[in-house]
């Protein structure tokens, strides 16, 4: 398979309604079969990337519940077999999370199992910091891939961005860039003028009529520009706060991503979504005492407001154009410590969620009897898993933001 | 000091204090200059990970921003926040950092081209030995390989002061801190002419002089003839509106909203500090400018009301009806915007409730001006 090239990306990238300042670039952009980065329609793929932020057990996410040395280890947190959601080859999601299960069993969801990398680090800030640059051995490394992902389509001439943040907290460094400013999103309603503003009776903040001078410099020219596309991304944005959205529970993971469906709905060329769920920092998966009620919270919260942000999008047949990734910046140690709780591991399940992969398990669980530090041991590069998603879905040549060359995983994208 | 010292902890307080200090001070100059070195530097706190390192560090700059430039990188070497910020902690010699050595080459003297990787391991050796330790910086002599170096030329066992003072002695390193200067107050778009870089950089060579390298710049007919090439960053946008209203505002909120602009006071994105220029600018950062425009100067909520317009017009003697919209044109724009479109924009208000309302929202107006993101 070719390469996707930068334009390939690019094109993704714009969004299809031609509203101002597109209609110049329309034959640099001039659609092509072959990518899958971009839909019939036009509208690019999307990813949504979910920080699970402390270091998610792994093995009570996905439980190994037929394997002895699981529950040997683990006397008061295993969880049994007649608890768990099964679903094949003597797996079974914890019991908080019939949400993923329901995804599951209809093919909308892929477990990548044993993810992580080599030399692993169980320092929490160092681990995060690996699994948000992308590039575990460059310590100076001052970019997110999400960032990079900007940077690569960073022109100095159009101004949009394919990659934002959307959550209550300030924004990880997986999106940390060096040539765009990122967004940070709380809600969509930051990008809209205050409630009555400017004045009663007119519509847009900008004043257009006031944009039809003539430029006399280039900057000048280039903001009168950018404020044009502006104007009319905060129209569309407008207009998709306004449009029917489906319920999402009141979880603060399900509030941000019912943004990115608006972001989504609004169609504004951003193919690249970070969201968190944790707290951000040292966060809440860190369970090193007393998991249990906590542990089921999140997942509940995880699984639950996937499953919302799923159903709004199938609604507008959109699903089959975005696809959800979780991350973990480590998973936890087989055996359960004395204080109810387990340590920092090393290998970790991921899943993936949309419309447009195969479903089911991808890899094998790792083994329980030959381990890492007491932790299952990684078989799959995190970095392979990133490459699928650029190369297969995004359409960026994952080198460009990897460094260098990971073999795409077979069996995940449909 | 008791303020400053408080707000320190935390970054948000170290960016919420220096606003304050941005917005109220009497010498903006001097705290555009600290931002200059600021930039120049590209310390980043999260990776010193001690907001008070980093205060102590600003206020150094400070200290320099307008005094002599081989003082100010005489201080930088042996600040704790650019080694810690540089990974060069503990720089051993048996392995010595490069990063530290290379951001002194590259970024903060000689620039890109005058020198290859053996002036770059050289460097990095002079520079063995020191370390970071309780947040102080420190000398361990067995750490520090005093062998014979040759750096730009220059041979001779070399250490952390000669290395500073061979930098200072290339022809390039006054060149590129002209150049950055005069892309920091006159263009970010056209290169400055060598017919003004050279004579400019001979004479800022001689005593490296800030105080007179910037009086000059700022005197120069290219200074005056080049206004709106370069695009406000959001600290001058946001200050700079504040500023025009003599108000002041709640700064720890100030600096989240300026976060999400792009421009998180502590976090140059990298040691070459923030891109400007274009780089400030997408639809989202235009929205969100717009944005922070109108609750700047709300009458009620997060900045509660603490930019009036209608009473600094009255204040300058032209609170009228009529005088006040074309005051605020003037305060605002100065006459950077062409008729067609203040007539548009005053068109636009008429139907507005009560004066002092009317006169909040053109303010606004006048500030999500493509002009108005021109400096």
């Amino acid at each position: 398979m070719t390469r996707p090239s930068r334009r390939d990306f690019l094109r993704g990238t714009l969004c299809t309604s031609a509203f101002l300042g597109c209609g110049g670039a329309s034959g640099l952009f001039e659609r092509t079969a072959r990518a899958a980065s971009a839909q019939a329609d036009g509208r690019g793929t999307a990813l949504v990337v979910i920080q699970l932020s402390g270091g998610n057990d792994g093995l009570n996410t996905v439980v190994p519940y037929e394997d002895d040395a699981y529950h040997r280890s683990r006397p008061t947190l295993h969880l049994a077999a007649d608890h768990v959601h099964k679903l094949e080859a003597g797996l079974g999601l914890h019991p908080d999370m019939p949400a993923f299960a329901g995804l599951y069993h209809e093919g909308r969801l892929s477990i990548v199992q044993g993810v992580g990398y080599p030399n692993s680090k169980r320092d929490h800030p160092v681990a995060m910091r690996d699994w948000q640059t992308a590039l575990p051995l460059e310590a100076m490394t001052q970019t997110g891939w999400g960032g990079r992902v900007a940077d690569f389509a960073h022109t100095g001439v159009t101004t949009d961005v394919p990659s934002v943040f959307v959550g209550p907290i300030p924004p990880p460094f997986g999106v940390r860039a060096e040539q765009t400013v990122v967004p940070a999103i709380r809600s969509i309603d930051q990008w809209l003028p205050l409630p009555g503003w400017p004045v009663a009776g007119e519509s847009a903040p900008f004043p257009r009529a006031a944009l039809a001078v003539p430029a006399s410099n280039p900057l000048l020219e280039f903001l009168r520009e950018s404020t044009h596309r502006a104007c009319a991304a905060r129209d569309r944005i407008q207009e998709s706060r306004l449009a029917r959205s489906a319920d999402y529970p009141p979880y603060p993971l399900a509030q941000s991503l019912k943004s990115a469906a608006q972001l989504i709905r609004a169609d504004l060329g951003i193919r690249f979504y970070l969201t968190e769920l944790g707290g951000g920092e040292i966060g809440g998966f860190d369970s090193h005492a007393g998991q249990a009620l906590n542990h089921g919270s999140l997942l509940r919260e995880l699984s639950e407001s996937v499953a919302a942000f799923a159903a709004d999008l199938q609604h507008d047949r959109l699903f089959g154009s975005v696809l959800v990734m979780t991350f973990s910046e480590f998973g936890r140690s087989l055996s359960e410590n004395g204080r109810r709780g387990t340590d920092h591991g090393a290998a970790a399940p991921v899943f993936l969620a949309g419309g447009g992969i195969k479903g089911g398990l991808v890899g094998k669980h790792p083994s329980l009897i030959d381990l890492d530090q007491d932790a299952p041991r990684f078989h799959t590069d995190f970095r392979r898993l990133y490459a699928t998603v650029l190369d297969r879905w995004l359409g960026i040549d994952s080198r460009r933001i990897l460094g260098e060359s990971f073999a795409p995983l077979e069996g995940v994208i449909a | 000091m008791a303020y400053e010292r408080s707000s320190a902890r935390t970054a948000g307080g170290l960016s919420a204090w220096w606003l304050r200090r941005m917005i109220e001070t009497p010498q903006p100059l001097l705290e555009r200059m600290t931002l200059f070195w600021h930039g120049y530097f590209g310390i980043s706190n999260a990776r010193v990970g001690n907001p008070e390192v980093v205060c102590r560090r600003l206020h150094e700059l400070r200290g320099h921003a307008l005094g002599r430039f081989d003082r100010l990188l005489g201080a930088t070497v042996k600040n704790p926040a650019v080694l810690l910020s540089l990974n060069a902690r503990n720089s051993r010699k048996a392995r010595p950092e490069t990063d530290l050595a290379r951001a002194l080459l590259e970024d903060f003297t000689v620039g890109a081209g005058p020198w290859s990787e053996p002036d770059l391991q050289a460097t990095a050796r002079a520079l063995t030995g020191w370390h970071v330790s309780q947040w102080e910086v420190g000398f361990n002599p067995d750490e520090h390989d005093g062998g014979p170096k040759t750096l730009l030329g220059e041979t001779g066992n070399w250490g952390r002061e000669d290395v500073v003072r061979i930098l200072l002695k290339q022809p390039t390193t006054a060149r590129h801190v002209v150049e950055r200067v005069c892309q920091w107050f006159i263009s970010e778009s056209n290169p400055p002419p060598e017919n003004v870089v050279a004579p400019l950089a001979a004479s800022f060579a001689k005593d490296y002089d800030l105080g007179l390298l910037v009086e000059t710049v700022l005197r120069s007919n290219l200074f005056f003839s080049a206004l709106g090439e370069r695009i406000k960053s959001p600290v001058d946008f946001a200050v700079g509106l504040v500023r025009a209203f003599g108000a002041r505002v709640p700064t720890l909120r100030l600096a989240e909203d300026l976060t999400t602009l792009g421009q998180d006071l502590l976090e140059p994105p990298t040691v070459k500090g923030w891109g400007g220029g274009r780089h400030w600018i997408n639809r989202f950062t235009l929205l969100g400018r717009a944005r922070l425009a109108q609750e700047l100067l709300a009458d009620a909520g997060a900045y509660a009301g603490k930019l009036e317009p209608e009473t600094v017009a009255a204040k300058h003697g032209q609170g009228s009806t009529d005088a006040a919209p074309v005051f605020l044109f003037r305060l605002l724009v100065q006459e950077g915007v062409a008729e067609e479109t203040r007539s548009a924009l005053l068109q636009r208000l008429t139907s507005a409730s009560p004066p002092q309302e009317r006169l909040r929202r053109l303010a606004a107006l006048i500030a999500t001006l493509p002009e108005f993101n021109l400096a």
